[in-house]
């Protein structure tokens, strides 16, 4: 298991000097400050946090849901500060893929319409929401609604929809939080080997360790920064 | 102590609710509006038609004053000598002379008393109170009058002031001697009131030694003989009234026009219900997680359904006084186009404010709690009924709406039916054909959420492979929220309908009395001597004028005509004395019989026509006999045809006019018909009968046919302007049941629309979704509410109308006129997108996803 910020993969994302705050009535609380990372093509990250420490703002900055007060976000040749808030949707419809802890499933569209959906937004065939279905194993639940699914299938059926159109980096925000140990297990497995498999990037955020050692790379972040030391953290 | 216990329980239970309700300050407050708007028409429609009502009550309590009796005459009022001889020869002293008419000064309408003041000292001053010595003063100067002092002081009059009057087409000048003001009664009593000496009032109405009635003070039954004396000493030409039988007559006249507009608030508080019943639900609905919270930690059925509907009892309470408020505001603007119509049909009556009287209040008051309670009931009793795991999941709830819909569905079929049922039962109850009109309305409106079902359904499934993702998750937006779309959109299909259905009766009533004005006014120019009011005196043309112009080289034909009243007992009958052209075909268009032989036998003064209300009301029919009222004592008239005419709801006697002469010694002429020889202009002839008529110092009333008949349609427009205003009030709280579901769905579908935004979907993409919904929503509305409509329009034109009025009408049904209601449904829901459309795309997703 690595634990250093730095990469021997060409990089696919950079951050640089990235700062967030928040306004909590008089309080501003700095959830990010002055952070720097670049995560290679390719690689999975697992970045360890505790409930509050940044994670999900990180994960907002990255897919340009939201936008830094200072620093600079590039994938690949694509500079998110210089792109405007359509640029910026499209930039994460095509090449975001998002895993969330409570799945976010669509409740009025059936399993297959979920995974037809990002399909279609980047106008691409239909084929591979099935394709995806299958390596999930969920095929037989296709026209099922969400809220028909347990939580293990609903948390499969999300990471194929993050996957079905083939973005360059999937961001998982606690996919695994939301699941007993073995169910989590399961998935996390199934999570690896489908992004291995077809090569992409995944950055994981959890606040577990043994989640974390799937990981290629481990990064911690306190105090909104990321640290190497991931044995301070005793969870 | 358990007590106390218990009440701060309830109190922390209730802070956990209302603080939801303040967190979402724009759906409370939509919620109130809603109700609000829906209580104000009720108020609004019931005030303004109990200020004119009252009145007009007022009025005729004024004149009667204690009066239990009176002494009517005919057409042309009753001889002096009757009421000299009542107090000379019977010793009744208890009786006064009056004689009635209005009259205009300016933009004022005056109501003209002519009293014997000496007389009317006896029975009490019920005019109101002046100074002393003023009565001496009217008693011995000649035109001199007494003026009501809220009127005197409208036209920057006042005491020693000369004023102009205007009586039957004639200008007569009057000293005021006195002010009078209001005495143990409202401001409203004396309105418009203007006193003279009985001398004076003859002379100015030119009612020489006539009076228009007597009013007398007798106890029925202590003086059961002197009534007999009295009826005994009458001529045949007069009759003895009870008082109040007279108000009640002229009062039942409007009646079915403001039991027409009741119905049409009405309409507009069942849409405003149904306003209740889905943010009711919404509430509920929303809170499924609080409330499943709540009962996972204890919380009983009963304490959840107390706190929820205590809160609904809350918004009824703040929503029924903000009711309240708007309507009487609105009443405001309302009272003046109810007493447009008023005066323009039927009576009239002088109404500058609005009466605040606490009947109307309490009915709307009641009506508006009732109504939030009864559609708070079932939404509060789902959740409180709901077990704490199934209200935190989504399925179950919508499973349990649609197993709803299926109960709804039945309990519409069961309505619709009934209102059909009812429709059979043979009766002319205005009443059983207003429950009918309801029942199949609301019947209706409880189909509408399974047919927006099916439709979303089958649209679905017909767009699964031809709609983009996106369009797909909008049409399927509107039946997976179907407990908050399905009663927002039959609020707005039930508001279009009720436009529909008063759009084609509307259309279908004009069409009607286009086509009957085309077939009656044959003359080429009408004129009349202007009128003196309320139909107890006839304004007349002078003889001198008639025979001038019928000797006006252009004419080719006069028609004469006489319209009185008559009375007798409580029934009050209109009587259009005629004499026709010679040679001119008679215009009138009859209903059923033979034409010729009907025209024979009123011609030749064998029988009379009655017009189809007037056959409808009393159960006439052609052979029957009508018994009037005459100088001659009671006579009864053979009816030889019914005829179609809607310019009197009460219906008339259309009589020769030989026949009138030989039963009424009136021999005056109110209007006459001119037709004009071929080639002659219309304008060159009116311009000469102008001239006459100032020669002879009348002013008349003059048009040609083109104008009289657009004067109709202006009359007719400004009778149906109200439900305008009406409708477009139903329509707004319609707008508002859509914008309410809207931000409803916006604040439940955050997280949704975060979600698609974080995949990729952009803020324009999100309006787009929502626009489409809303947009379907719309057009599902308009598309139910054409059938409703139609419906309606049936049943409004061929039972509510013939009921109320008597009068039949051809079914017009104007296909641009559906297609508008399809337009201002979707227009409508479109409009009520826009906030939500911008909030949701503004929303940002990062906070929404952070809302776990």
């Amino acid at each position: 298991m690595a634990q250093s910020p730095a990469t021997n993969h060409s990089p696919l994302l950079s951050l640089r000097g990235l700062t967030h705050s928040y306004r909590e009535g008089e309080r501003v609380r700095q959830v990010l400050d002055h952070i720097d990372l670049d995560i290679g093509e390719g690689e999975f990250i697992a970045i360890l946090g505790r409930s509050g420490s940044g994670k999900s703002t990180l994960f907002n900055l990255i897919s340009g849901i939201d936008q830094p007060q200072s620093g600079e976000i590039q994938m690949l040749e694509t500079r998110l500060s210089a792109l405007n808030e359509h640029d910026r949707t499209m930039y994460r419809r095509r090449n975001i893929g998002f895993i969330y802890q409570f799945f976010n499933l669509l409740p009025t569209l059936t399993v297959r319409e979920n995974l037809l959906l990002p399909l279609e937004l980047n106008k691409l065939p239909p084929d591979r929401a099935d394709e995806l279905l299958a390596a999930v194993e969920l095929t037989d639940r296709a026209d099922s609604f969400p809220d028909c699914l347990s939580g293990g299938e609903q948390q499969r059926i999300a990471i194929a929809r993050a996957l079905v159109h083939d973005p360059g980096l999937v961001l998982a925000d606690e996919p695994t939080g939301n699941l007993d140990m073995q169910t989590g297990q399961h998935i996390l497995e199934m999570l690896d080997r489908l992004v291995r498999q077809s090569g992409k990037t995944l950055v994981l955020a959890t606040h577990s360790r043994a989640v974390a050692e799937k990981a290629d790379r481990v990064l911690a972040l306190a105090d909104g920064k990321f640290t190497t030391n991931v044995e301070a953290f005793a969870w | 102590m358990d007590r106390a216990l218990a009440l701060r329980r309830q109190k922390i239970l209730r802070l956990a609710s209302l603080r939801y309700l303040l967190q979402h300050p724009w759906q409370l407050a939509l919620t109130i509006i809603g109700i609000a708007l829906g209580i104000a028409i009720i108020v609004a429609v019931d005030l303004a038609n109990e200020s004119a009502t009252r009145a007009f009550q007022v009025s005729m309590e004024n004149i009667s004053g204690r009066a239990t009796h009176q002494i009517v005459g005919g057409p042309s009022g009753l001889d002096e000598s009757i009421y000299t001889r009542l107090r000379t020869e019977l010793g009744v002293r208890n009786s006064a002379p009056v004689l009635e008419a209005y009259g205009a000064s300016g933009n004022e309408t005056l109501h003209l008393i002519g009293i014997d003041p000496l007389a009317d000292a006896r029975q009490g001053s019920r005019f109101g109170t002046t100074e002393d010595g003023v009565i001496q003063e009217l008693i011995t100067t000649p035109n001199t009058a007494l003026l009501a002092a809220p009127t005197a002081s409208r036209m920057n009059l006042t005491k020693g002031d000369d004023f102009e009057v205007s009586l039957g087409g004639r200008s007569y000048r009057l000293h005021i001697v006195g002010l009078i003001k209001p005495q143990n009664q409202s401001a409203a009593a004396i309105e418009g009131l203007l006193i003279t000496d009985i001398s004076t009032a003859q002379e100015i109405t030119n009612y020489l030694g006539r009076l228009s009635w007597v009013d007398l003070v007798l106890d029925a039954n202590a003086d059961a003989a002197l009534v007999e004396k009295i009826k005994a000493s009458l001529p045949a030409d007069a009759e003895l009234v009870p008082a109040a039988s007279r108000s009640n007559a002229m009062a039942q006249m409007s009646k079915a026009f403001r039991t027409n507009l009741m119905a049409m608030g009405l309409m507009a508080l069942i849409v405003g219900m149904f306003l209740v019943y889905n943010t009711m639900t919404f509430m509920v609905i929303q809170r499924r997680h609080l409330l499943g919270t709540l009962r996972v930690l204890g919380v009983t059925r009963r304490e959840l359904f107390q706190v929820i509907l205590s809160e609904a009892l809350l918004v009824g309470v703040v929503a029924t006084l903000l009711g309240l408020a708007i309507g009487v505001l609105l009443g405001q603007g309302l009272v003046h186009l109810v007493t447009r119509t008023i005066n323009d049909l039927y009576f009239v009556v002088t109404v500058t404010d609005l009466q605040l009287s606490a009947t109307p209040m309490i009915k709307a008051a009641l009506l508006g709690l009732g109504g939030t309670l009864i559609a708070a009931f079932i939404p509060t009793l789902e959740a409180a009924l709901t077990s704490p795991q199934a209200a935190l999941r989504r399925s179950t709830l919508e499973a349990h709406t649609h197993v709803f819909i299926s109960r709804l569905t039945v309990a519409g079929l069961v309505l619709f039916t009934a209102g059909l049922l009812l429709l059979l039962i043979p009766s002319t109850a205005i009443f059983l054909g207003f429950t009918s009109l309801f029942l199949l309305i609301l019947g209706m409106s409880f189909m509408a959420p399974l047919l927006v079902m099916k439709c979303v359904h089958l649209c679905n499934r017909w767009g699964s492979t031809r709609f983009d993702i996106t369009t797909r998750l909008a049409i399927r937006g509107i039946s997976d929220a179907l407990s908050r779309t399905g009663t927002a959109i039959a609020a707005l299909m039930l508001a279009v309908a009720t436009t529909i259905g008063v759009s084609i009766m509307i259309d279908s009533f004009r069409s009607s009395v286009v086509d009957w004005l085309e077939t009656t006014m044959r003359a080429d120019i009408y004129l009349s001597a202007p009128d003196l009011g309320s139909g107890r005196s006839y304004a007349a043309l002078d003889t001198g004028l008639i025979r001038n112009i019928q000797s006006l080289p252009g004419i080719a034909g006069v028609s004469e005509g006489r319209q009185v009243t008559i009375e007798s007992g409580a029934l009050l009958t209109e009587v259009f004395a005629l004499r026709f052209s010679a040679g001119i075909q008679p215009g009138f268009k009859l209903k059923g019989g033979d034409p010729p032989s009907i025209w024979k036998a009123y011609l030749n003064g064998d029988a009379v026509l009655v017009s189809e209300p007037l056959a409808y009301h009393r159960g006439l029919q052609p052979g029957d006999t009508i018994e009037l009222r005459t100088d001659r004592g009671p006579q009864a008239f053979g009816i030889a045809g019914v005829y179609y005419d809607y310019g009197s709801e009460q219906g008339k006697v259309l009589m020769e006019r030989d026949l009138y002469n030989q039963y009424f010694q009136d021999r005056e002429t109110g209007g006459l018909g001119l037709y004009l020889k071929p080639g002659v202009e219309v304008d060159s002839i009116i311009e000469q009968v102008k001239a006459l008529a100032a020669q002879a110092g009348q002013n008349i009333r003059l048009r040609s046919n083109r104008d009289i008949r657009a004067y109709t349609l202006q009359i007719f427009d400004r009778t149906f302007a109200i439900t305008h205003v009406l409708r477009l009030l139903a329509i707004l709280v319609a707008f508002i049941g859509i914008l309410t579901a809207l931000m409803a769905l916006q604040l439940e579908r955050a997280k949704e629309i975060a979600v698609l935004r974080a995949t990729g979907v952009t803020p324009f993409e999100v309006a787009k979704i929502i626009t489409l919904q809303t947009g379907v929503m719309g057009l599902l509305a308009g598309l139910f509410a054409i059938p409703t409509g139609l419906v309606l329009s049936q049943v409004l034109i061929h039972v509510i109308n013939k009921r109320s009025f008597g009068w039949s009408m051809e079914s017009l049904i104007n296909v641009n006129e559906l297609f508008a209601a399809i337009v201002l449904a979707v227009g409508a829901a479109l409009l009520a997108a826009i906030y939500p459309s911008w909030k949701m795309t503004r929303t940002a997703p990062a906070l929404a996803l952070r809302e776990e």
